[in-house]
């Protein structure tokens, strides 16, 4: 899969997976923090779910900005790869997960053929992983013990915060970056330099 | 010894049981298995009880939330026998309440996993052996390294970036929107540092000759041993003995179908 890939994008999205790896571990105590606040109405989880869009937006991102099969699925696996390499209590399980909700976004690029990233791919690859995510906590965490309503108003808040937070909320953070001038050697950056040429003349 | 079983099959080991476990629906299963984990954490683990504990107690509480969502909220298969309690006019039963336990302890057991592998396993060696046993690209590994070195680069560059705003009088954000505004003030430079190490990162690791093939030698060679067999199979093993225990003792319930002992 990385055989059509430079150096120059390899480490991109390495370096990618820690950063955001850093960001996915500090989430996890704001999780934890709205989690104690609902337990005793017995909702505790949804502390995770209304933020559970963050812990996809490298996928979001990588595959936006360098736009080649694999970027979503592999940057996905490394953030969660590293949060293990940097403690983080949940173990080696994580890369699995990791490597879910990726496969939930790259689905998502590999049904365009990996041609379009408009705003709307772009929601659609933030909800692909809250879908995927949940048929996987179905039978890992278990939630399947629990009662349809419950299910459902869960998949909804996830997917909700999936398309806001990693599908929006990337596309405005890889934009952003696309501005500053230093993705010049990649695919998003080349494009917003176009950009820029046709309305300056 | 634990610190000196192979990443890669120390991360299998506590994997294997992990994915498995999900299975049951039974509290006996997961007890066994989380008493197990523990045991073994602290005979050949050499890890103080103190720091164990601290890191392994947010997840008590995080069991206790999930075990409480379950019994208020079970679905119509774990929600027979009797009531044993109502809240708010929901009804705890029985079957949910054990449901509850079992969930709860289920997420114990994969926590006690995961500290075992985190708390003896050098991240360096993880990495290396992930390339030699799983045959992770060498690019890959070697970039993910780099990024995980300049982790307290990106510290210290918060801090500059920090004292920089202070300098020319930009304050601490009040309220929501101030505060949005700062996140973008912060996150969009330190992304777009990390961007700009990436690349020259890349040329160096270019300029250094580094092809990338995975036909190379090493200088830490990592390597698969007899004894780490015999730990994964140990931990599959007793993955078996909890389910035969609960068989024997006429409790295991996996998805909700109780086996019953003739």
């Amino acid at each position: 899969m990385l055989n059509k890939w430079n150096l120059r994008e390899i480490v991109l999205m390495a370096i990618l997976g820690v950063v955001f790896a850093v960001i996915y571990l500090f989430f996890f105590t704001v999780g934890t923090g709205i989690t104690n606040i609902l337990t005793p109405f017995g909702l505790g989880p949804f502390g995770y779910e209304v933020i559970f869009g963050i812990w996809f937006i490298v996928s979001i991102i990588t595959a936006y900005i360098i736009r080649k099969p694999g970027a979503a699925l592999i940057s996905e696996t490394i953030a969660g790869g590293v949060q293990v390499l940097l403690g983080s209590p949940a173990g080696p399980m994580l890369i699995v997960s990791a490597f879910i909700q990726g496969l939930g976004a790259e689905s998502v690029f590999a049904a365009t053929k990996y041609r379009n990233y408009s705003k709307g791919v772009l929601i659609a690859a933030g909800i692909g992983p809250a879908i995927f995510s949940f048929i996987w906590g179905l039978y890992h965490s278990g939630y399947i013990a629990l009662s349809l309503p419950l299910l459902s108003s869960m998949l909804i808040v996830r997917v909700i915060s999936g398309a806001l937070i990693a599908g929006l909320l990337g596309k405005w953070i890889s934009e952003r970056l696309a501005e500053t001038g230093v993705l010049r050697s990649y695919t998003l950056g080349k494009e917003w330099q176009t950009k820029r040429e046709q309305k300056a003349s | 010894m634990l610190t000196s079983i192979n990443p890669t099959m120390k991360a299998f080991a506590v994997l294997i049981p992990a994915l498995l476990l999900a299975f049951s629906f039974d509290p006996l299963t997961p007890f066994i298995y989380l008493v197990f984990t523990i045991a073994i954490t602290f005979l050949f683990g050499k890890i103080s009880f103190k720091r164990w504990l601290l890191v392994f107690s947010p997840f008590l509480l995080l069991a206790v939330s999930f075990a409480w969502m379950t019994m208020l909220h079970p679905s119509d298969t774990f929600s027979g026998g009797e009531v044993i309690f109502s809240l708010w006019s929901l009804e705890v039963t029985s079957d949910s309440f054990w449901t509850g336990i079992s969930l709860g302890l289920r997420s114990l057991s994969f926590a006690a996993l995961s500290l075992l592998f985190i708390l003896t396993t050098d991240s360096t060696k993880f990495m290396l052996s992930l390339m030699q046993q799983c045959k992770l690209p060498p690019k890959l590994t070697f970039g993910i390294l780099a990024g995980y070195r300049f982790l307290p680069t990106f510290r210290y560059e918060l801090q500059v970036l920090k004292q920089a705003h202070r300098i020319r009088g930009v304050g601490r954000a009040r309220g929501v929107k101030e505060r949005l505004h700062q996140f973008r003030r912060y996150a969009i430079p330190l992304l777009a540092n990390a961007i700009r190490k990436a690349e020259r990162v890349a040329l160096a690791m270019e300029s250094k000759g580094f092809t990338g093939e995975s036909d190379r030698t090493h200088y830490h060679e990592m390597s698969i041993n007899k004894r780490d067999w015999v730990f994964v199979s140990v931990f599959f093993g007793m993955f078996l003995v909890s389910i035969f225990i609960s068989y024997q003792l006429g409790i295991l319930n996996i998805f909700g179908i109780e086996f019953e002992k003739y």
